[in-house]
């Protein structure tokens, strides 16, 4: 050992080596008891630093990384100078030169800040002719020195201008480092030096404050905000994206590695946010914004950064597509207008509703109304259709998804998230069975009397459900209806032909033809034309329990939010059809619908009114739009179809939606030349003129009416029915007002008059006061029974007294003549009487239970055909 | 801190197939036993960033190799950090270091898969030398922090950093230079300094020496190449104009001498710690043994280097050659950049251990900036002006010293290269060249040759004459030959213009698949509303066509200094006998050798070209920042 230590050089490289890492590990044991044997081993092996074998030089950095003590601050500055120097040597291999710069900056005492390396700075230049890693590497150390300029802080006025003076250099250490990969301005982005570049901006923004050891936190960010290089790079970036759109993916590339990073992806927004202030208002829309996008992203996905000036950039730029779409750019407005339209898509997916939503709302109704491309317009459409109806949370939700597959294969495109999605996932027959016990479709306005059958199917199991609400009317319903059942199909044809000439008709016969032609002339006839509607109002809702358990729960379930953790149905479609003839019923869409928070104790069954405004996101309301081709009650089979959250596809049916008599309930209706405060009047003359025509058959019955449209005509032939009823008036009177206040055309009859004026329930309707008159000319007129039609009187103990309302006319309280129109050209005439069983009036009004009042109710139905 | 220890070494073809490979089971038992050790002293953690104790089979090397080509893009990989690096691989480090040390995933044929770490690469040839050091596997875990980072990596002077990680790893240091030592041996070239004297051309080095001496000629035979058809060539024209660096592979290869190769190792590295690394030693010992008369003088320190005394006419001969770089802008705002790296060969036929002194001086009229030595050399004074070097030589042809300087004289070629597109076919271009201005008798040019390369063209006639010399073309590139090997101009100077037109075949939209960069190319979107729009911009035709020429460019590697295709120059090499351009000297006077021997000393020097470019002046051209001493 001491041959060779008095003569290290007598070995070869290797060797040396060996020899040093022996003799180290006994110097370090040796060093507590001998220091002065590390300063031995330091004279006899320094040396070696200079010779041009690698080995050598790092056997020398072995001994000085581990006895660094012995090193004096002449020796360090000394090692270091020779590394920077061996770096530049241009007969090394290149590794070593790559070598020489890494332990250069490991360099123990550089790591601790305790020394610098600016003396040496311009060792470090590039030179021309460097290979492109030497050159960044050679950057790294420029980006070391800058940053230990721009961080040591002087303080005092007389360091003030020092400050100033550093600033500077730390400017032209970037800029001139950058000067040996400056082509990277103007070649491809792809090229090495680009890479370089931006590797470079890298290191010099967040040398100034490095990722500390563990700690995702980084205390020093505040120190790079005021950084010089910060600056620098700020301005910079505006500037290259401005001149070299070319770029723009990098400078996209570069944003997206801070913004990765815990610790510095503040510093990604900060630059984001230059560019939205700096860039945004600079570029003109064109064609050439198109290169820009991948910034715009990336503003579009930071939530820090308020979306407007992008937002109206991109409004402006639609409009210049818009503006500048001709025959030979179509293929380019769909591009790019798809692009900005995965603008939108990425704001709606980070940023809260209410931030975008107006600018984004009218970017997109631009365009869906004017954009030349048609896709572009649906798509946009789409995404109008999705702000507007779904929740905030959810919208971000389903965004995410084509991200996030759960289930559903990834989707090639973001558009596709809308189409329909693989048919594997539609046939899920074993889930779609029991869709009718969680999800619900209801009336709004429950029937009075549900319905027990149907007219065509007759055996469907809804017998069991006795409506029980208003119990005194619950007869009326079913004898009229079977009345119908014979009429089914009338020919028309065969009855607007004339069988026999027009007779002479008096003048009143003539008014009163005047009047029903008139009315016949404003309804439609639906075979050549849109028939009349009737609407029934429907809720849609269903239960969130039994709906996650079949389809399984939203990916973010375990949100803390109540409303996160709520499934939802998605583009939901029911569609409806029935045996009974209504026409063609278009479906309806729900586009977005929650599910309903299971309660505890919540019953289902009762129509909570007061649900209905709570909250709009459970409960969807659906119009059922019937064109009926007669006035039959019935059922509808209602099918739905929706997406869960997680894309499936729900399928199946629900429970059917029945159809009940009321539902055609309209108003007759009013010609447009009439008044408005002249339409009681009409109604008045319309329900005389068609009583008459039913009840004097003889005069018009041959008369045909043409209809709206002018082909076909009807004649009318009426049916009339007596009915006697035993309730008390006070039912009839609120029934009437509850369930027929619009189809109310008269009231007459003092008693009733007072008291239906003062319940205020019905209004605009003709009064008749003189109640004696009109019941003696009129009710007389009803005795005589149409003959060809068996009159009903369901009440055994009514057959004693069908011969007393004659009788009893004194006790006659009024009458209320009700005019209904049953599309399609249906009629139903009431004529109600209510009588007085007691000779007390107080005692009707006061003592409403009272059995002893006894009323007689005569219904008289017409029909016309 | 430990030493250097190869736990393995493998040689791959260019078909990634393992062709040779050593294992040093001593090394892998240190390996495993620290593994062990380090497993029961921490906790479990992912059983694919762990360090195992287990060694890949030749097949799963290659196929890990092959699998890491794939995925990197070319066998060295990235070496920086872009939009398609993923963590857990070598380009997420972000540092190009990382293309020479690199990582393996190992798919065992038992199914356990498992990392390795550093993997020294060199490529010799069209071989790949892959040198498996041995580190603690504490220094593995601390790369494997860098390696799965989540952060955006890499900020200079952090603690833990991949910089302090290499000053504390030497055996990556030794296992580079196993690489490279090996790498010569697989090539098969095994180059002497050249040492020039007047009276022969060039002298031999250690085995001319050797078998002068002991005479036995058939060793000389052993470094003759081969030439092998190889497939693999992988270096681009420009890169191959443009590169002095020893680093490029060559696209010769040649079937490796596995025996010889395992002798070596086996001598040189036992048991997995390199000891001796210089082939011509070893395979001389290896060939001729040791005689009785080879046994070492009692008295004097016979240094290991040395196996073998000189016995024979003494003298000792010095050459300096100089390579010299020149960036020629011909423009006010750009400088001028001219470097020059040389180097002092020495061969001493000097009997028993003599020590040579030789002092240096005017090293700073010589704009000497930097100097190293040969580990035979102590230096026993720095100034900045003179240095006092005290060597015992070895044998054989060695370089003494290697030095960067500035250029002491104007450049020899001077003047301007311009080159202006007319059309998209046809360019007119102008030379207009002093050679040797200023440089008196002894220099003397040999040879001067111009060339004009246009690697993405088919050049297809060239017009105009040149003043002097001759010119000639190849597919890709026109040859002007000023001054002919045999036709040397000495201690004149001479002037010559070139101008004429090149006309080139019309372009064909092929595209050259890229080498190394080649998934980040098919990645980045080509946007095609961008480039219509680009193309209307430009109004000057010449712009036009730069613009469209380079929108195919490749990237180039990392090794390469700039992409070369994207700009238009020309290369000029020449050889200058009779004097050093930076003015470096010895005076073969003051040499001195103690103990005294009579011998006599001779001095030459040369100067040739590295890359000596002349940008064409109406072009783009790259350049760096002067730095400026504060």
């Amino acid at each position: 050992m001491a041959f060779l230590l008095e003569r290290p050089h007598a070995l070869t490289p290797p060797a040396t080596m060996e020899l040093v890492s022996m003799l180290t590990s006994i110097a370090g044991v040796l060093e507590q008891r001998v220091p002065a044997v590390t300063a031995l081993l330091k004279v006899q092996f320094s040396g070696l630093l200079y010779s041009y074998d690698p080995i050598l030089c790092h056997v020398v950095l072995m001994l000085y990384s581990r006895f660094s003590d012995a090193f004096s601050g002449e020796d360090e500055r000394g090692i270091a100078r020779r590394l920077a120097l061996v770096a530049r040597e241009t007969h090394h291999p290149l590794i070593f030169r790559l070598l020489a710069l890494h332990w250069l900056l490991g360099l123990p005492r550089l790591a601790d800040g305790k020394a610098s390396l600016a003396p040496l700075t311009p060792n470090f230049y590039p030179t021309v002719f460097d290979p492109l890693a030497l050159k960044a590497k050679k950057l790294d150390v420029l980006s070391c020195i800058a940053a230990s300029l721009d961080v040591s802080r002087g303080e005092g006025k007389e360091e003030e201008e020092e400050k100033e003076g550093r600033k500077a250099q730390v400017v032209k250490l970037f800029e001139d480092g950058l000067v040996c990969v400056s082509a990277f301005k103007w070649l491809p982005p792809r090229s090495t030096e680009t890479l370089v570049a931006f590797r470079t901006l890298h290191n010099f923004l967040i040398g100034v404050a490095p990722h500390r050891n563990g700690s995702s936190e980084n205390s020093e960010i505040g120190v790079l905000m005021d950084s010089t290089i910060f600056h620098t790079i700020q301005s910079m970036l505006v500037s290259l994206a401005l001149e070299h759109h070319g770029l723009v993916p990098m400078i996209a590339t570069f944003l997206d590695r801070l913004l990765a990073c815990k610790a510095h992806r503040q510093v990604g927004e900060w630059l984001l946010q230059t560019l939205d202030e700096h860039l945004l208002p600079k570029l003109e829309s064109g064609y050439q914004l198109v290169s820009y996008f991948p910034i715009f992203e990336r503003i579009a996905e930071s939530d820090t950064i308020p979306p407007h000036g992008l937002l109206e950039l991109l409004a402006r730029h639609m409009v210049t597509l818009s503006e500048k779409h001709g025959p030979d750019t179509w293929l380019r407005s769909w591009s790019q207008g798809s692009k900005v339209l995965g603008i939108c898509r990425m704001m709606l997916k980070h940023h809260h509703g209410s931030r975008v939503f107006l600018a984004l709302s009218h970017l997109l109704t631009f365009t869906c109304q004017f954009f030349p491309d048609l896709e572009v317009r649906d798509n946009a459409r789409i995404y109008l259709r999705m702000l507007l109806c779904i929740p905030g949370k959810k919208l971000r939700h389903i965004m995410n998804l084509v991200e996030q597959p759960s289930g559903v294969s990834p989707s090639p495109h973001p558009g596709s998230l809308f189409q329909v999605p693989s048919p594997r996932h539609a046939q899920d027959l074993k889930k779609s069975v029991g869709v009718s016990s969680y999800i619900h479709l209801e009336r709004v306005i429950p029937l009075l009397v549900k319905q027990s059958w149907s007219l065509t199917l007759p055996n469907l199991s809804n017998g069991d459900s006795k409506s029980s609400y208003v119990e005194g009317i619950k007869d009326i319903s079913a004898p009229p209806s079977t009345e119908m059942e014979g009429e089914g199909e009338v020919d028309i044809e065969r009855i607007i032909l004339p069988k026999e000439p027009l007779r002479v008709m008096d003048s009143k016969v003539a008014e009163i033809l005047g009047v029903l032609r008139r009315h016949f002339a404003c309804i439609p006839d639906y075979r050549h034309m849109p028939a009349i509607k009737i609407r029934i109002p429907c809720r849609l809702r269903f239960d969130s329990d039994p709906f996650t358990r079949v389809w399984g729960a939203a990916s973010f379930a375990l949100d803390s939010e109540e409303v996160d953790g709520l499934p939802a149905l998605y583009a939901t479609t029911i569609t409806f059809s029935s045996t009974s003839k209504y026409g063609s019923i278009p479906p309806c869409r729900v586009p977005f619908l929650l599910g309903e928070p299971s309660r505890t104790g919540f019953d289902i069954v009762p129509v909570d009114d007061s649900c209905e405004g709570e909250d709009s996101s459970f409960r969807a309301s659906v119009m059922i739009e019937l064109e009926p081709r007669e006035p039959v009650p019935g059922l509808i089979d209602v099918a739905i179809k929706a997406n869960a959250e997680n894309g499936q596809v729900i399928s199946g049916s629900l429970q059917n939606i029945t159809v009940g008599i009321e539902d055609m309930f309209l108003k007759a209706v009013i010609p447009p030349d009439i008044a408005e405060d002249r339409v009681p009047e009409y109604y008045m003359d319309l329900f005389h003129a068609l009583w008459e025509a039913c009840g004097n058959s003889a005069n018009t019955g041959r008369e045909t009416f043409p209809l709206s449209g002018g082909k076909g005509a009807v004649a009318i032939n009426g049916t009339r029915s007596v009915k006697l009823l035993e309730v008390p008036a006070y039912s009839l009177i609120r029934a009437i007002e509850r369930y027929l206040a619009p189809f109310v055309v008269s009231v007459i009859g003092n008693p009733l008059v007072n008291v239906v004026k003062d319940n205020g329930v019905i209004r605009d309707v003709v009064w008749g006061e003189d109640s004696e008159n009109f019941a003696d000319s009129n009710v007389g007129a009803l005795v005589p029974y149409s003959d060809n039609v068996p009159l009903q009187l369901p009440y055994t103990e009514g057959e004693s007294d069908a011969d007393s309302p004659p009788q009893v006319n004194k006790r006659n309280m009024g009458i209320f003549l009700v005019l209904i129109f049953l599309p399609p050209w249906f009629h139903l005439l009431f004529q109600m009487e209510a009588r007085f069983t007691s000779a007390a009036w107080q005692d009707f009004v006061l003592s409403a239970k009272d059995a002893h009042c006894r009323i007689w109710l005569l219904i008289t139905m017409q029909r016309t055909i | 801190m430990s030493s250097c220890s190869i736990r393995a070494l493998w040689i791959l073809n260019p078909q990634d197939a393992v062709v040779f490979s050593r294992r040093f089971p001593v090394v892998e038992r240190r390996w495993r036993l620290a593994c062990e050790k380090e497993k029961e002293s921490s906790a479990v953690e992912d059983y694919r960033y762990s360090a195992q104790p287990l060694l890949p089979t030749d097949v799963e090397l290659a196929s890990a190799f092959a699998e890491r080509k794939k995925r990197q893009g070319s066998a060295r990989g990235f070496g920086i950090r872009f939009s398609q690096s993923v963590q857990g691989s070598d380009s997420w480090v972000d540092d190009p270091i990382t293309r020479h040390i690199i990582t393996l995933y190992v798919n065992g044929e038992e199914g356990d898969e498992f990392m390795l770490w550093p993997l020294v690469l060199h490529t010799k040839g069209s071989y790949y030398i892959l040198v498996l050091p041995f580190v603690g596997p504490q220094q593995f875990k601390a790369y494997v922090r860098l390696f799965t980072r989540s952060d955006c990596g890499n900020s200079v002077g952090e603690e833990c950093s991949l910089s302090s990680l290499l000053l504390n790893l030497p055996c990556i240091t030794g296992a580079f230079m196993v690489a490279h030592t090996v790498g010569d041996m697989v090539a098969g070239d095994v180059q002497d300094p050249e040492v020039v004297v007047s009276s022969s051309p060039s002298v031999g080095g250690l085995l001319d020496s050797l078998t002068g001496s002991i005479g036995i000629p058939s060793i000389s035979a052993r470094a003759k190449p081969v030439a092998a058809p190889v497939a693999a060539s992988t270096t681009s024209g420009a890169s191959a104009a443009g590169n002095v660096v020893i680093d490029t592979p060559k696209s010769t290869s040649r079937p490796i001498d596995k025996e010889a190769l395992r002798t070596f190792i086996s001598s040189s590295m036992p048991f997995g710690t390199p000891l001796d690394l210089n082939i011509s030693n070893i395979s001389a010992i290896k060939t001729n043994g040791f005689s009785s008369a080879d046994l070492p003088p009692s008295d004097l320190k016979q240094p290991a280097w040395k196996p073998y005394l000189y016995k024979g006419k003494q003298r000792i001969l010095f050459t300096i050659h100089e390579f010299i770089n020149a960036a020629l802008y011909d423009r006010d705002e750009i400088p001028d950049a001219i470097s020059i790296s040389g180097q002092l060969n020495c061969k001493a036929e000097l009997e028993g251990l003599p020590d040579v002194s030789l002092p240096l001086t005017g090293l700073k009229s010589a704009h000497v900036e930097i100097l190293s030595f040969h580990h035979c050399a102590q230096v026993s004074e720095h100034g900045e002006d003179k240095q006092a070097l005290m060597f015992s030589p070895p044998l054989g042809n060695f370089v003494l010293m290697r030095y960067q300087a500035l250029s002491n004289l104007d450049p020899p070629v001077k003047g301007f290269y311009q080159l202006s597109m007319v059309s998209e076919d046809e360019g007119a271009f102008l030379f207009r060249l002093r050679l040797m201005e200023g440089y008196k008798a002894p220099f003397s040019m040999e040879f001067c040759t111009v060339t004009m390369p246009f690697p993405r063209r088919r050049v297809a006639s060239i017009d105009g004459n040149p003043s002097t010399g001759t010119v000639s073309t190849t597919e890709v590139s026109v040859e002007w030959k000023i001054i002919t090997s045999g036709r040397g101009i000495t201690g004149k100077s001479i002037e010559a213009t070139f101008s004429g037109t090149v006309r080139f075949l019309p372009r064909t939209s092929q595209r050259v698949p890229s080498r190394s960069m080649s998934v980040s190319a098919s990645v980045v979107e080509e946007d095609s509303d961008v480039e219509q729009d680009s193309s209307g911009n430009i109004v000057n035709i010449e712009e036009y066509l730069t613009e469209k020429m380079n929108k195919d460019l490749q990237a180039v590697d990392l090794e390469e200094p700039l992409c070369w295709q994207a700009y238009s120059y020309a290369k000029v090499s020449f050889k200058i006998f009779g004097g050093s351009l930076s003015g470096m000297s010895i005076d073969p006077k003051t040499v001195s050798i103690y103990p005294a021997v009579k011998a006599p000393v001779e001095f030459s020097m040369q100067a040739s070209s590295g890359d000596y470019i002349l940008w064409n002046t109406l072009g783009r051209c790259p350049f760096a920042a002067l730095a400026t001493v504060h």
